[in-house]
């Protein structure tokens, strides 16, 4: 129960920590609750997301890792992929059974050897290219097809709102 | 309801209400005191009191008074006590009082044991406390129907010390499962609060003797609604306690480090131990909370009450309770016969063989069972998870696990993971459940369809298929392929699409871009193994990582995971602070480079 989950989840800090990928941080956000983390992550290069540090929570089951974690955006997001209030919609955190889009095959779905670290680096994968199909948030799906232009404008006003720089246009 | 409406009120703060209860109460001694001066107080007043009331114990402690002149101290007070519990605003003050002593204990406990309560744990609290009144306000006027103050008195006050206890059970319970989520606990909190239960599991034996005692003289019927409330408090109690034990224990074996041979395979063995006490222990309340309900429903005598009414709901949800953690175990056993009849334990060799840590916990195998795909696994960790999928963790081969029946255990959602017939329409399921808000709601599940939007391939299939063109184009992704076998739902027809050009080129030119970037992430999460990142985007990175460790001042920010839970924090949030300055400094000469040139 809780304690292989925090087993694991101690193990997964420590690697994070030793070896983490590029521009990807995450840990716990207070040492009292391991099944809180807050992780932080740079839009891929290359994209309209490019050099924005996205903050992001992720909230642990009791029964991690047979159950996905919970991952929301906790800075503003246009994304196809998010949800407006920052949730992530991805078929990595899907568990096995549920299905909410009806679409995703079980292979790319939630097994306990995918980890945190995986996680987020398939988030950095989505950022970088959305699936229109899953209509998380079903504004920005159709401006990422119809007007790419004014997404990367939108897409570029949260990137400096994450970083903190305000540029007068 | 009720708790807005308290919140509402104007209650008066917990000083205030103490001592205006001690003031109420001096004041009902004081005026006791005054009338016992009088020698011969008892002779009148007593005369009167006979005939109307029914408080024959009350007027068994006056019966046998001495003569008033030469009372002791002793006898004072004794009779002081008798006027006041004759006079029904001092009976009531004095109620009052042991309230007050209740919370009063109530309050240094938490203070002692608990410090500040979480949110969530006193929402909890106060959710099981109305849970509480709610039920018992049911069990006194519905059910015994009692026609005497006398005895919802005695009720009440047995209901209070049974509601004061459950309540700390609840807390300490919602308390340690908080405590198990850090790794670093003082031992003092766990001593503070495991000494808490053991207290609570003595008063509920406590308790239950009170309980015998009083049934050796009311019947049977009240023994037994006295002893399951009880029982149930024991049970729950003692369930915590032994989690705790189990906890501790897996925690001090995580400090040990590496472990022998004998304690690994010892711990194997302890997994249907513990599987089995946790059984035991959630079956045993489950059916004594439901014989109870159902003595309730037997003992009251009009059958459609509205207490009735509530108590079926109760017992409807109790059964069902009942009924998924059977169903649960059944499969459990299921699980554990397939896993036992056709994944045999891994050789020694094999696991030398494999150095690998287990897939699913990620710590050393000793002992491990292997699936047919000859991926290796503890059998503990296995087990979890085959009871909620059928594949193997690592490569998704699907195991031919029937189910000991057509329902699967659990919520709808578990279902879902049968292979998905072609043209099945989407389906969201909107479960709701009751019993989370207030104990006796039902819990039901809505399922609202959409018309298929394509008429499509199993999905299973079509991934096969994907990656089946994927292997020759691999520098297409896989969604992308997904997409188009939708439309075409042949695998030739796809390559002739993407030999001719016509699959998207958009998605096709994107998905270069970003391998160079990100690397080709979703596969590498499909092959599940983890690549490292294009060393071509990783020099910006190092450049970074560089400056890093040119501003380094104090603690040491990569390489290392500290022992220490506030270094290990304030790593963090060094490293975190770095990343958005290092970010936030290229954003802005990205910016100026285009202005200068
Ligand atoms: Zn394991
Ligand atoms: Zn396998």
């Amino acid at each position: 129960m809780a304690g292989s989950a925090l087993r694991r989840l101690m193990a997964e800090y420590k690697q994070l920590t030793l070896n983490p990928p590029e521009g990807i941080i995450a840990g716990p956000i207070n040492e009292e609750n391991f099944f809180e983390w807050e992780a932080l992550i740079t839009g891929p290069e290359g994209t309209c997301f490019e050099g924005g540090v996205f903050p992001a929570k992720l909230i642990f089951p009791c029964d991690y890792p047979l159950s996905p974690p919970k991952m929301q955006f906790t800075c503003e997001m246009f994304h196809p992929n998010i949800y407006s209030d920052g949730r992530v919609c991805i078929s990595i955190l899907h568990a096995p059974g549920d299905d909410p889009m009806g679409y995703e095959s079980s292979a790319e779905r939630w097994s306990p050897v995918q980890s945190v670290e995986k996680i987020l680096l398939s988030v950095v994968s989505m950022l970088a290219e959305p699936n229109d199909e899953s209509g998380a948030n079903v504004d920005a799906a159709k401006m990422w097809r119809e007007n790419r232009e004014e997404f990367n404008k939108i897409a570029d006003r949260i990137v400096r709102k994450t970083l903190g720089i305000y540029i007068r246009e | 309801m009720p708790i807005i409406v308290l919140e509402r009120l104007p209650l008066p703060n917990l000083k205030t209400y103490t001592g205006a209860s001690v003031l109420a109460l001096s004041a009902c001694i004081y005026y006791a005191t005054h009338i016992v001066k009088d020698p011969d107080w008892n002779k009148p007043k007593s005369d009167l009191d006979v005939s109307p009331s029914n408080n024959e114990d009350f007027i068994n402690n006056n019966t046998n008074h001495s003569s008033p002149d030469d009372r002791t101290f002793s006898q004072f007070t004794g009779d002081t006590f008798s006027v006041m519990t004759k006079e029904p605003i001092c009976v009531w003050i004095m109620i009052n009082m042991a309230y007050c002593w209740l919370i009063l204990i109530g309050r240094c406990v938490q203070k002692f044991v608990f410090g500040q309560l979480r949110v969530s744990e006193q929402q909890h609290l106060e959710e099981k406390f109305w849970n509480f009144v709610f039920y018992k306000f049911i069990f006194v006027f519905g059910v015994i129907n009692v026609q005497y103050l006398e005895e919802v008195l005695l009720w009440c006050s047995w209901f209070s010390l049974l509601g004061f206890l459950h309540l700390l059970s609840q807390l300490g319970k919602d308390r340690f499962e908080y405590l198990s989520f850090s790794p670093t606990t003082p031992a003092w909190s766990h001593v503070k609060l495991l000494g808490l239960l053991g207290c609570i599991f003595v008063f509920s034996l406590f308790m239950f003797l009170i309980s015998i005692f009083v049934g050796f003289f009311q019947g049977l019927n009240t023994f037994a609604f006295m002893s399951a409330e009880v029982i149930l408090l024991g049970i729950r109690t003692l369930h915590v306690i032994v989690r705790y034990a189990l906890h501790l224990y897996d925690i001090c074996r995580d400090t040990n480090g590496s472990l022998s041979r004998d304690t690994a395979t010892a711990l194997e063995k302890r997994g249907p131990v513990i599987y089995y006490i946790e059984l035991g222990f959630e079956l045993n309340a489950l059916i004594i909370d439901f014989v109870h309900h159902m003595h309730m429903l037997l003992w009251s005598n009009i059958f459609l009450s509205m207490a009735s009414l509530v108590i079926c709901m109760q017992l409807r949800y109790l059964f069902h309770e009942m009924q998924r953690r059977w169903k649960k175990h059944r499969n459990y056993l299921w699980v554990l016969n397939h896993m036992e009849q056709n994944y045999p334990m891994a050789s020694a060799e094999e696991i030398a063989a494999n150095s690998d840590n287990c897939a699913i916990c990620w710590e050393k195998m000793e002992t491990a069972r292997k699936l047919p795909c000859s991926h290796l696994f503890h059998t503990m960790c296995l087990q979890s998870w085959l009871e909620q999928d059928k594949s193997c963790p690592t490569c998704r081969l699907a195991l031919n696990i029937e189910s000991p029946s057509d329902n699967r255990p659990e919520s709808p959602e578990i279902q879902h993971n049968a292979p998905q017939p072609a043209r099945r329409p989407l389906n969201h399921f909107f479960h709701f459940d009751g019993s989370r808000y207030v104990s006796w709601l039902p819990s039901f599940s809505v399922e609202v369809s959409q018309l298929p939007r394509l008429s499509r391939a199993p999905n299973s299939q079509l991934d096969a298929m994907a990656r089946q063109v994927q292997q020759l184009f691999p520098h297409y992704l896989l969604p992308t392929i997904i997409e188009d076998l939708r439309v075409t739902r042949s695998v030739e027809l796809t390559i002739e699409n993407i030999l001719d050009g016509r699959l998207n080129s958009q998605t096709l030119r994107e998905s270069e871009t970003i391998s160079t970037t990100s690397s080709n992430v979703p596969l590498s999460i499909l092959q599940s193994n983890v690549e490292q990142p294009d060393t071509s985007s990783s020099q910006n990175w190092d450049d970074i990582n560089e400056e890093n460790v040119e501003n380094e001042d104090g603690i040491a920010v990569g390489s290392r995971f500290s022992k220490s839970p506030s270094e290990r924090e304030q790593i963090l949030h060094k490293r975190k602070e770095k990343l958005i300055q290092t970010a936030r400094k290229r954003y802005v000469d990205k910016q100026r480079t285009p202005i200068s040139t």
